[in-house]
């Protein structure tokens, strides 16, 4: 009964969603505004009525109630009620309905927010939400519905996929659809202003917190991908350039460029057309990204099951978006040419631009690598991999191109640099970026992915100290305070600067992680029994027992390891091999402690009959800056958005 | 924005869209088969039921039809009926072969399952699944026809079913045994 | 022969602890397998190496790979045995050759295309833009003046 109040409610979301969009229109054309605030009524209904949708299913997991087709694909009785719930988004159904429920929630909230300073863009914000959340609606209601039932019903479950048993899996789709999502709203102002011909700054100015909003909740949600499929696919690492995790990257990757991009508009009124051009790009990778993970085109690790028919529906309503946006954006251009001033190569206006180049060649290179294998298969008829090896390749370069310019950019004065300007400004920073080079290889490091790196992260780190340090003890003197309080007077005085240079240090910290993790990580693979122990690195490994442990929904062979430093015991590992009872799906778990910022990471894949178990040991130096990277960057965006208004703003 | 930006990303647009419409149509799964057209590898091993060794050598100069299964895959059961079908239908033939293939199985559950399901043409182990790899086999079940000239010239990836049967029956096996000896390159006296 | 029996029941209760624990390490073999089978795909998995793989095929393979190590084999032997059995598919990256060219250079061709179209670009930009005008210089007189004002105002 309760599914069906679901159901019924989101059929009735549909409805509203083809009313929004035509009592937009009707506002338009009739220049009522009555029109647009039923356009708003319907779009805060739908929002409720999803909502409604969203707790039908969620009762029906915790209910138990495996007569609904979608629960009792995804879930089992014994299945722990945390999970219960990461159940409700662990399959297609269930996700898409998360996907168009937090749509309809941001678009409430904006419509709300926006209401009164934005009256001549709602016609359009409500037109653009409800079509979008039309489609997905119609995909959900005739292509994937979560709330068929199954008749008979089956007296249980079949169970969640247990490698998505996992804390990190709970938020991972919700923060990566936020993201998404998120980049719907100045997607949709800026529509809006394409349509309404209103072309200034202001579109920008109101959607900059929804942008950096969005990007910080992709950004986590990437993150909690990567720190999901270090602890559960057991084999240490974070990224294995996936379809699925290139198809949240890619927009990510342009959706960073846009964040950058917008601030010559704002500061000097140029480049209206290219942001355009970048925001309905980013959505449209987001939306691009949903129909390669959902339409099969593409295998991956993480692709929900595949239906040509359900793929075609996708591809036609992507399409449709992005052939409007698009469209709209190539006829209206021409009323967009901005005077373009620049007066000198060497300014800040040109670092973006040159910011943006990269992004957007690393965004095609990741789309390319993905798409590759389409390409040729569908022109040849052939197979070919594009695997990690290939973006480790050509990723890097690109990558330390954007964190060098990273470094320049918030240096270099907007309209002109001056010879002594950078002088002054960039001496330093190049002196600390060759030392540290010079002192890695010294160390005997000579990978040159690392000593790049280290030229590229002391360049950048130097350069943001420095102002900070100036810029502290400038204000330090002028309100004779000490210099922590100089600081916090200089930060809240120019918050969105400082703001956005703390996620600069965020990303170089991850940065450093990344590079640490990746090129220093020590692997090793031994067969032993019990009483064994093998050497890795500084730490001794002894297998002291092997013994069967039971969870709620599991048994598993537990490898009881002793961790020795020295001779100093420092802690007890204990992977695991499980296998899930209800699927018989084995699992490797990972048994971690932590050491010097880096992790010792321990693995059991195999137990034979005869007792010798397989062991694998890595040790991934700095692996926890990656992840305090990711937070320092959060932190960065919420310092932003909570900043103190301006009277500009 | 200039007509050419306007052109070239329509054209990226349209292309992108095109491909992805007839990536909708393949089979991300599929990969196809490089071996077609070259010699076969050469096998050997013993019968999964009597333990006597079977290699190559003895199948040179026939037509062999080499399928591999095993005991725990779902889709191996729903075509064993027409292996022994085929091999019915083609076992008079003095150039015809069929060997199947017991491929990362138990012994004891791969006789067992030829037992249920019946057997009539002898049945090879690869318990390491090296044999597998040689033929580029990436699951159960994979069917491979070979020529007189120990040259592969077919392979079928997935069960043995409906047209498959018909198209592996009539358009390949039925040409390649009627070819004519003749045409067997005397290889033996070019070395 | 009877008094040595005592020892032989302790050492019959210590050997298989005190005998056989050891201390196990990789061998050069192990390394050697590690390293190729991590540039194989395993075929049966998506987009993951036949070394951080679970499946029974790509634990197969490594044990191919180890066996033909075993057999003195090159890496580059052995990558080419299973490049000639699965094609372009098993290897992790595309092979540098024929077309595979495109997608190993686009990124670089994008970069330096798009930063020389870019460079030209922004050039026109600044010689197309009037030279700023120079500040008007201040006579001895105001710049006192300014001085002064500023002094009052602190």
């Amino acid at each position: 009964m309760i599914i069906e109040i679901g159901h019924f409610s989101v059929v009735i979301a549909f409805v509203l969603s083809v009313f929004g969009l035509v009592s937009s229109g009707l506002a338009l054309r009739t220049r009522n505004a009555d029109w647009v605030r039923v356009g708003r009524m319907a779009l805060t209904l739908i929002f409720v009525l999803l909502a409604v949708g969203m707790a039908a299913l969620i009762y029906s997991f915790l209910a138990r109630d495996f007569s609904v087709n979608y629960v009792a694909a995804n879930s089992n009785s014994q299945l722990p009620l945390f999970y219960t719930i990461a159940a409700v988004w662990g399959g297609h159904e269930g996700s898409l309905l998360l996907w168009v429920f937090i749509l309809s929630t941001f678009s409430t909230i904006a419509v709300w927010l926006h209401w009164r300073t934005q009256p001549a863009i709602m016609p359009y914000l409500i037109g653009m939400e409800c079509l979008v959340i039309m489609g997905f609606l119609l995909l959900i209601l005739f292509l994937s519905s979560p709330f068929d039932r199954l008749i008979p019903a089956p007296p249980d479950g079949k169970d969640l996929n247990p490698l998505l048993q996992d804390p990190a899996m709970v938020m991972h789709p919700p923060m990566l659809y936020m993201g998404y999502v998120g980049f719907s709203i100045p997607f949709s102002f800026a529509m809006a202003a394409l349509f309404s011909g209103r072309l200034g700054e202001e579109w920008i100015k109101v959607t900059q917190r929804w942008t950096i909003f969005a990007w910080i909740c992709l950004t986590t949600g990437i993150l909690l991908g990567g720190y999901w499929a270090y602890y559960e696919l057991g084999w240490g690492g974070y990224w294995g350039w996936d379809p699925v995790e290139n198809a949240s990257f890619m927009p990510w990757l342009v959706g960073t460029a846009f964040l950058h991009s917008v601030m010559v508009q704002e500061k000097r009124k140029m480049f209206k057309v290219w942001n355009l051009f970048l925001i309905i790009v980013t959505f449209s990778l987001s939306l691009i990204g949903t129909f390669l993970v959902r339409s099969g085109v593409l295998t991956s690790v993480h692709t929900f099951a595949t239906d040509p028919e359900r793929g075609l529906y996708i591809l036609i309503f992507v399409t449709m978006i992005i052939g409007l946006a698009f469209g709209s954006l190539i006829l209206r251009a021409h009323k967009l040419k901005s005077q373009i001033e620049m007066d000198s190569m060497v300014s800040r206006e040109s670092v973006f631009l040159f910011n943006n180049l990269f992004f957007l060649v690393a965004a095609a290179t990741v789309f390319l690598g993905t798409l590759y294998p389409l390409m040729i298969e569908t022109w040849q008829g052939a197979k070919v991999t594009v695997g990690p090896p290939y973006y480790n390749t050509v990723f890097m370069p690109i990558a330390l191109g954007l964190l060098f310019l990273m470094g320049v950019g918030p240096y270099i004065p907007w309209r002109k640099a001056s010879h002594a300007s950078l002088k002054k400004n960039f001496l330093i920073p190049v002196g600390v970026g060759v030392v540290s080079t010079v002192v890695l290889f010294a160390l005997g490091i000579h990978s040159l992915f690392a000593l790049a790196g280290a030229f590229v992260v002391g360049f950048s780190g130097a350069a943001i100290l420095i102002d900070v340090g100036k810029i502290s003890s400038l204000y330090a003197r002028r309100e004779s305070v000490n210099l922590l309080k100089g600081f916090l007077s200089a930060f809240t005085a120019n918050q969105r600067r400082y703001a956005g240079l703390v996620t600069h240090v965020g990303v170089l910290v991850l940065v450093i992680g990344i590079i640490a993790s990746t090129v220093y990580q020590t692997e090793k693979v031994v067969s032993l029994r019990v009483g064994d122990e093998f050497v890795i690195d500084d730490y001794r490994m002894k297998l002291e027992r092997i013994h069967d442990v039971r969870g709620k929904n599991w048994s598993a062979q537990e490898g009881v390891f002793e961790l020795y430093e020295g001779d100093a015991l420092l802690t007890t590992l204990r992977p695991q091999k499980r296998v899930y009872d209800a699927s018989q799906t084995p699992t490797t778990e990972s048994a971690i402690y932590a050491k010097n910022m880096g992790h010792i990471f321990l693995t059991m894949p195999d137990v034979s009959a005869d007792g010798v178990a397989v062991a694998r040991g890595v040790i991934n130096p700095l692996i926890l800056w990656v992840w305090g990277g990711g937070g320092i960057m959060g932190l960065g965006v919420l310092l932003n958005i909570f900043r103190p208004r301006k009277r500009d703003e | 924005m200039t007509r050419t930006t306007q052109i070239t990303i329509l054209v990226v647009l349209f292309a992108l869209l095109a491909l992805f419409y007839q990536g909708l149509w393949g089979d991300p799964r599929h990969i196809p088969p490089v071996l077609v057209d070259t010699p076969a590898p050469v096998f050997k091993g013993p019968n999964v039921e009597s333990g006597e060794l079977l290699s190559s050598e003895r199948y040179k100069g026939k037509v062999i039809v080499v399928n591999f299964w095993a005991s725990w895959c779902q889709e191996c059961k729903v075509e064993h009926e027409n292996l022994l079908r085929l091999y019915d239908e083609f076992k008079d033939h003095p150039e015809f072969v069929m060997l199947g293939i017991n491929y990362q199985d138990e012994i004891p559950k791969a006789r067992a399952y030829l037992q249920r399901y019946g057997s009539s043409f002898p049945h090879m182990q690869d318990v390491k699944g090296a044999l597998a790899i040689d033929f580029g086999v990436y699951g159960v079940p994979e069917t491979f026809v070979i020529d007189k000239q120990g040259i592969i010239r077919h392979k079928w990836i997935g069960p043995i079913v409906d047209n498959v049967y018909t198209n592996l029956t009539k358009n390949v096996l039925t040409p390649l045994l009627q070819r004519a000896d003749t045409q067997v390159r005397p290889y033996d006296s070019t070395t | 022969m009877f008094r040595l029996f005592p020892i032989l029941i302790v050492l019959c209760f210590v050997s298989p602890i005190a005998g056989m624990a050891k201390v196990v390490d990789e061998t050069e073999i192990d390394q050697q397998v590690r390293e190729i089978a991590k540039t194989l795909r395993c075929t049966v998995c998506q987009t993951e190496n036949i070394w951080e793989s679970g499946a029974p095929l790509a634990h197969q393979m490594r044990d191919a790979i180890r066996e033909r190590v075993m057999q003195g084999q090159s890496a580059e032997e052995i990558r080419t045995y299973f490049f000639s059995r699965y094609g372009d598919y098993i290897m992790m990256e595309p092979p540098k050759q024929g077309i595979n060219w495109l997608i190993w250079l686009a990124p670089f061709l994008l970069l330096f295309g798009g930063g020389a179209l870019l460079w030209r670009e922004v050039k026109g930009w600044v010689t197309r833009t009037p030279a700023p005008q120079p500040p008007p210089t201040l006579d001895a007189a105001s710049r006192r003046r300014i001085e002064q004002e500023l002094h009052q105002n602190k």
